[in-house]
């Protein structure tokens, strides 16, 4: 059998695709991968769709056996990762031989890293998706984070050509994290004082999930939270509650909600709030509209130029 | 109808689309089964909320200003008077067994109201499915009877059965899945109304109609484990 044995699942480590589209109307979140930049990337370096299903590994990773040959990618926060007790770089293809064991041990830098395969995994599917979702066990090995004793079978596909993830796409992650951001619909509704600290540093803190990132630091108050009424939100919305410290919902949020919104992370930089660090500073900096729409476009030509990934498909 | 029609962003993927005139969720229905017949590839989801439309794009194949006059120019000849013909009712059984209606007797403490006349009036009136969200196949329904408002509890519970049902400021909520939750709990359904296994997990939508009648808790076991 084609599989991989979880010898130690480590923190938190589930599968997770982007294919789940269009079920948020039925209050089921897309899910999928916090981090999509370093999804994308190791899915790249195995030469499968950007979509596709990879192990996302948060801040203590999982020891893996290997029952056949086939080949890896990982790309994302820097792991103490060893391969049969060598180590391991990242964001390059790997080949392995069955046998071999993945020891992927403590977070460096940032929070999480993809591991892809050039096998595709033989999982059910769940609202065309394998993305985990564990409020109601869908997706990945019965909807729940990997366990130890956990197998993964695979169906094998040819051989791929190894590559390394160029220089420019490489992420730095770093203690000041600033991150750009759109007014929100409800920005207009904060007091004055509240506009003087919503740019100032705000410390990430450790009651974060994949549903939302938690920031604290600077208490921030509106106007008439009352009049607030429930409205539509997403994977980058900011909320703020009551309590003054902002939430950034994230890949397993609802898709409504009744706080108001203070702004809306752009979207080429979701990815790097994924990756900050509890206890880490994140910035905010207000963008347009228009010039989180030119970031967009600046990443799809780059993805497209470079590495011959057209993110619009 | 273009100029009844504002369109604002929410952000760099999302539309919320509103409609000047007062129309109800029920007319909300009708503009989204038209957006969504034309199948516009770059748009992903459409949420109905009480009073708007929520639209998610993906702004890799689309900006706001051209999905915005899309949508526009696909809604500029629709007509408000719009008659939805796919209004549908359901009708939920609802067990009031204090056994499982976990705050019914403090709800009527609250209120200073007999449980009695608590179920007749909760089960009397017709609801509405303003907005589905928060949790998976979460049903918030408009039209509680005015004498039943109360605040959400203020410690929440931590788990709530699957299929409770609760009211909440002024509307009640039906928790299809397990989950934490603030609502003060009046009733259980054993019906499953949403389905992880099924496409569509949930068949009830925005805008249709919800009545409830009444089970004793031996109709209740019955239909649960059918």
């Amino acid at each position: 059998m084609n599989n991989i044995k979880i010898l130690r699942a480590g923190l938190y480590t589930t599968v997770q695709d982007m294919r789940r589209i269009g079920y948020k109307r039925y209050g089921i979140p897309d899910s999928g991968p916090m981090d999509e930049y370093s999804h994308v990337l190791a899915n790249w370096l195995v030469g499968k769709n950007y979509l596709s299903e990879t192990l996302e590994i948060n801040y203590y990773g999982p020891k893996i056996k290997f029952n056949f040959d086939t080949t890896i990618g990982l790309s994302g926060a820097n792991f103490d990762t060893h391969l049969n007790d060598k180590k391991l770089e990242i964001n390059k293809s790997v080949k392995i031989k069955s046998g071999d064991i993945l020891d992927i041990g403590m977070c460096l830098d940032g929070g999480r890293i993809y591991l892809s395969f050039s096998a595709k995994m033989k999982l059910e599917k769940s609202f065309n998706s394998l993305s985990t979702y564990d409020k109601i066990k869908i997706g990945g090995i019965n909807g729940k984070k990997l366990t130890k004793n956990d197998s993964i079978d695979f169906i094998k596909s040819k051989e791929v050509i190894l590559r390394n993830i160029p220089e420019s796409f490489k992420r730095k992650y770093q203690e000041v994290s600033t991150i750009r951001v759109i007014k929100g619909v409800n920005y207009n509704m904060i007091n004055e004082n509240s506009i003087k600290k919503v740019v100032k540093e705000f410390k990430v803190s450790s009651e974060s999930d994949r549903m939302g990132i938690r920031i604290k630091g600077n208490k921030l108050k509106v106007l008439n939270q009352n009049s607030i009424e429930s409205t539509i939100v997403s994977k980058g919305t900011i909320q703020l509650p009551p309590g003054g410290d902002p939430i950034i919902l994230m890949s397993d949020s609802q898709s409504t909600g009744g706080y108001p919104i203070l702004a809306n992370v752009a979207r080429v930089d979701i990815s790097k709030v994924s990756q900050i660090k509890p206890e880490s500073i994140l910035k905010f900096k207000f963008i347009s509209l228009e010039e989180s729409e030119s970031l967009i476009n600046f990443e799809k030509r780059k993805f497209k130029s470079k590495l011959g990934i057209d993110l619009s498909s | 109808m273009t100029d009844k029609i504002n369109i604002i962003p929410s952000g760099d993927s999302i539309l919320i689309i509103r409609i000047s005139d007062k129309v109800s969720s029920h007319q909300l229905n009708s503009i989204v089964d038209k957006i969504s017949s034309a199948n516009i590839s770059e748009v992903e989801d459409i949420l109905i909320l009480k009073d708007h439309i929520g639209l998610f794009y993906n702004p890799y194949k689309t900006t706001y200003k051209k999905i915005k006059s899309k949508i526009n120019s696909l809604l500029s000849d629709i007509s408000i008077s719009l008659r939805s013909n796919k209004k549908r009712n359901w009708k939920i059984p609802i067990c009031y067994n204090s056994e499982l209606a976990l705050d019914i007797e403090n709800i009527s403490k609250t209120l200073k109201i007999d449980t009695k006349e608590f179920i007749k009036k909760h089960k009397e009136s017709s609801y509405i499915v303003d907005m589905i969200g928060f949790l998976p196949g979460f049903l918030y329904l408009g039209g509680l009877n005015d004498s039943l408002i109360l605040p959400r509890k203020k410690v929440p519970r931590k788990i709530i059965p699957k299929g409770s049902i609760g009211i909440a400021e002024k509307q009640t909520g039906i928790y299809n899945i397990e989950s934490p939750g603030g609502w003060n709990i009046i009733g259980r359904t054993p019906l499953e109304l949403f389905d992880k296994k099924s496409e569509p997990p949930l068949e009830i939508r925005q805008g249709d109609t919800i009545t409830f009648y009444e089970v004793d808790i031996n109709e209740f076991n019955r239909i649960n484990n059918l």
